[in-house]
């Protein structure tokens, strides 16, 4: 009887334990695509939403470019292709952060110039303040007079006390 | 220290006449790169009987696509010049005109074929691929390819008064001509 159930059981063992590396590997094979296809949607526009990603958004539109950019990693395009498809088709604006090239530089350039310029500007206002203001001289103070002199003396006193 | 006044004059400009732009400028021309690229082709069941159409059956044609769904009401608004269009043109055999029925109820968009009435034919966006392959923001939007399979047209909103003239008269007409039209 010991014999038989180990007879019956053996070749389902064997089955079972050629067949779960497969299953693993499909596992984590589709894990993988659902991080690339996270990883992609999070970089691309809701072009109907209010700036969301497709990822983010409930929009049928962005579930539909989801599942397009899965069925492209699944045909095995790269990531950059997928996101160089939907360039192709929506432009600039499908991507929430505009590509590092021609005017686009403005964009990224352009508040470090301002900042820049902006504090140039202030080195060069608040120098010219300065010099303006230097220190007087002992010479071109006016004089003191004695009835001054008197006051200030009467003044010191009175902290004094 | 007149170098900076003429900088910072230039800046306040630039910026004065960004912001002009983008407070009177018109909120629906988002400018597509898809002019002058191929047409992507397409297939997909008709609304009405289901039958399999495919773009590639009208290569060599003037093709017009329209963007439409049930639930757009600026789609109606435009539906009674869809239809003159395509009685003025048809009569052509080189012209072509197709629906696309975008994020849609099979059972709506047909109700609305028969409330509102069509004289083409309407190929259903089962996933959403059609329209993404042409770049679709929302509907209607409206599509002119060239006899090469090239777009050369696209317009987003209804149809009506001066857009609906551009098109037949500056677009479709001379393209089906063969003269050629100005970069739209």
């Amino acid at each position: 009887m010991k014999k038989d159930l180990i007879i019956a059981i053996l070749p389902l063992s064997l089955l079972l334990s050629s067949l779960t590396p497969t299953v693993l590997g499909a596992t984590v094979e589709e894990q993988q695509i659902d991080l690339q296809v996270r990883e992609i949607a999070k970089t691309l526009r809701c072009t109907i939403c209010q700036n969301e990603s497709i990822w983010e958004s409930q929009a049928e539109l962005a579930q539909q470019m989801r599942d397009l950019i899965r069925e492209r990693l699944l045909k095995g395009e790269s990531p950059d292709q997928i996101r160089a498809y939907f360039l192709s088709r929506y432009g600039d604006y499908i991507l929430l952060t505009p590509q590092k090239s021609g005017m686009n530089w403005i964009l990224w350039a352009g508040p470090f110039v301002l900042l820049a310029g902006g504090g140039i500007l202030l080195y060069r206002t608040v120098s010219r303040w300065v010099a303006q203001t230097a220190a007087a001289k002992q010479d071109d103070l006016p004089p003191i007079d004695d009835r001054l002199r008197k006051r200030i003396e009467e003044e010191l006193h009175s902290r004094e006390d | 220290m007149k170098i900076w006044h003429f900088i910072l004059v230039i800046a306040v400009a630039g910026l004065l006449a960004l912001f002009y732009r983008g407070l009177w400028g018109d909120p629906r021309a988002i400018p597509t790169v898809l002019i002058g690229t191929q047409a992507a082709m397409f297939s997909g069941p008709e609304v009405r009987n289901g039958e399999m159409l495919s773009m590639s059956r009208f290569q060599g044609k003037v093709v017009l696509i329209n963007f439409w769904a049930s639930w757009c009401l600026e789609c109606r608004t435009e539906n009674e010049n869809l239809m003159a269009l395509n009685r003025r043109f048809s009569p052509h055999p080189d012209f072509v005109m197709l629906g696309i029925n975008y994020q849609d109820r099979l059972e709506d968009a047909q109700k609305y074929l028969q409330v509102y009435g069509s004289n083409f034919d309407h190929v259903r966006d089962l996933k959403g691929t059609i329209a993404i392959d042409y770049g679709v923001y929302g509907v209607p939007e409206t599509f002119v390819i060239d006899r090469q399979g090239i777009i050369r047209y696209k317009y987003v909103g209804p149809l009506v008064g001066p857009a609906y003239t551009h098109l037949t008269d500056d677009i479709l007409q001379p393209l089906l001509e063969g003269r050629s039209i100005s970069r739209s």
